[in-house]
């Protein structure tokens, strides 16, 4: 079998990220330079050596052309490539993956990826997430759509309240060992339990942390990252999947989950299989999306992953030790950047009190689209990153 | 009850057959003459073979509740006079599913997916009327 051009040949090579949390009176844009400027001084590249600027589009501040040239200039960048890139929280990951494609194809040399979130943008009112079909009924935003997935989940294969609370219970313990997360004290499963209904069946610690902040990664070749401040992080696979849906059904390519596709191409270009990752950095906006990757990624089989979650399989230690970090459950809501942030620490050793002991194989996932929508329209982006060898 | 300070639908080219049969007390839903699919939401060229001979047809009104959720803390400040309030997604027997409300005497606790609903109207204004649910009565 051919080997896949993309496989092995391009690396991270740095990532910064701002301040984050509930951070008053930055901007988007001030929060993506300061992210940017961490990131450079992370792996030491020449700033002139940068000639691609991605930049995910500001998902609260309505139309912005130009975005991403815009954010180069305050970089003092002019570089061969620029362009402003939204798939939701897909988008870091895709960002990723666009630019080592410029790369492989001689378009580019080094790439900055990056975004920035205010969500209380002076001057400008936040947009309303979701359709005209949906919201006169009071159904806003991606929380309600998770809701809908709880349900049918509970309804098909009988997961229960508290095995979704070992999701969240699981992942505030992995972010008491993150000094940078937003929330760190632990709670227990019956804490989860008793915290209040948000959109039933969804309570309090089943929704993600409201986040300001900003993220930035750099990618080069593996060459060029191997001559520079940090031990290279090897992209080894990616993949994506758009379209499929949890709920309304689109057109069905296959009978698989939504989201199996973007895994199995990234687990595909690796030469891995689910068994072989070390540690797993799933995008966890809500824990029944934790529930669905875990199954359609292939980390559990069918209707299985609530009894499977209860043996503690997602804690340090576990089975499959996930969203190491906190997530952005506990964490905080970096767009998935904080994901692929965890997941460099975790390949160059510098994840501290949380360090998986000889994690070889990591998998980081993005998940975004349009869930609010009706039909919901889903955009799944994987990555395996491994250590180079 | 739901007040003018709710965000309500702007019909387009594409949707407004379908606010112009609820403002008459029928639902309808998008249907491609080609292939016979019948899909919601509404639109002009069929998801499934690109037709164009795509019209709004009358369905039954009944369905089966599909999902159902209690939101209790509002994503929208005019909701928080009805908080908590239900949002239900059904299934009509025709296939499409759409989203509704179960009318406010739903006994919630009784409330389960594949309980058998069918339509019902709230005039908002003169232009929209929105399609609600009940539990089907006289299956
Ligand atoms: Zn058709």
């Amino acid at each position: 079998m051919s080997r896949h051009p993309l496989k092995g040949t391009h690396a991270l090579a740095g990532v910064g990220l701002s301040r984050f949390g509930k951070v008053w009176g930055t901007s988007c844009l001030g929060f993506t330079l300061e992210a940017c400027k961490n990131a450079i001084e992370d792996c030491g590249i020449p700033r002139d050596e940068i000639d691609g600027c991605l930049v995910s589009m500001p998902a609260i501040m309505g139309e912005q052309h130009g975005w991403a040239t815009r954010i180069a200039a305050h970089l003092g960048l002019e570089p061969r490539l620029a362009c402003t890139m939204d798939m939701g929280g897909a988008t870091p990951i895709g960002m990723i993956q666009t630019a080592a494609l410029y790369i492989e194809a001689g378009m580019a040399n080094a790439v900055i990826c990056c975004f920035g979130m205010q969500n209380n943008p002076q001057g400008i009112m936040p947009q309303l997430f979701g359709s005209q079909f949906a919201i006169p009924y009071g159904d806003i935003g991606a929380i309600t759509f998770m809701g809908h997935v709880a349900r049918r989940q509970m309804h098909l294969y009988g997961y229960t309240g508290p095995q979704y609370g070992e999701i969240a219970s699981a992942f505030r313990e992995h972010a008491s060992r993150n000094p940078s997360a937003q929330k760190r004290e632990p709670f227990t499963v019956e804490d989860h339990q008793r915290s209040p209904y948000i959109v039933e069946p969804l309570r309090l610690l089943d929704c993600c942390l409201v986040t300001d902040g900003g993220g930035a990664v750099i990618v080069t070749s593996l060459e060029r990252a191997r001559d520079l401040k940090q031990p290279a992080v090897v992209i080894a696979g990616a993949g994506q999947e758009h379209g499929a849906e949890m709920i309304f059904p689109a057109p069905q390519r296959n009978q698989a989950p939504s989201g199996a596709g973007a895994a199995r191409a990234a687990f595909g270009m690796a030469g891995v299989l689910p068994h072989d990752v070390d540690v797993a950095l799933l995008y966890d906006g809500f824990t029944p999306l934790v529930m669905h990757e875990l199954e359609a990624f292939g980390f559990a089989k069918h209707g299985e992953v609530g009894p499977w979650v209860a043996t503690g399989a997602l804690r340090l230690g576990g089975e499959l030790p996930t969203n190491t970090h906190g997530g952005l459950l506990s964490e905080g809501h970096l767009f998935g950047v904080g994901h692929i942030t965890e997941g460099m620490r975790q390949i160059r050793r510098s994840a501290g009190e949380r360090q998986v002991q000889d994690a070889e194989v990591v998998f980081v996932t993005g998940f975004g689209g349009a869930p609010h929508e009706a039909p919901p329209t889903l955009s799944y982006t994987t990555l395996v990153l491994t250590q180079d060898r | 009850m739901f007040t003018i300070d709710k965000p309500l639908p702007s019909p387009t080219e594409d949707t407004e057959g379908y606010w112009d049969a609820t403002r008459e007390g029928k639902l309808v839903v998008s249907t491609c003459a080609s292939c016979a699919h019948r899909f919601l939401p509404p639109a002009k060229i069929c998801p499934k073979c690109l037709s164009s001979e795509v019209s709004f047809q009358p369905v039954s009104g009944r369905g089966r509740v599909f999902s159902w959720i209690v939101v209790h803390r509002p994503q929208h400040p005019a909701f928080l006079e009805d908080a908590p309030y239900n949002v239900v997604i059904v299934e009509l027997d025709e296939g499409p599913r759409m989203h509704g409300r179960l009318v406010p005497e739903t006994d919630l606790s009784a409330v389960s997916v594949g309980l058998p609903v069918e339509v019902t109207y709230q005039k908002i204004n003169d232009q929209i009327t929105l399609p609600m649910f009940k539990a089907a009565t006289g299956t």
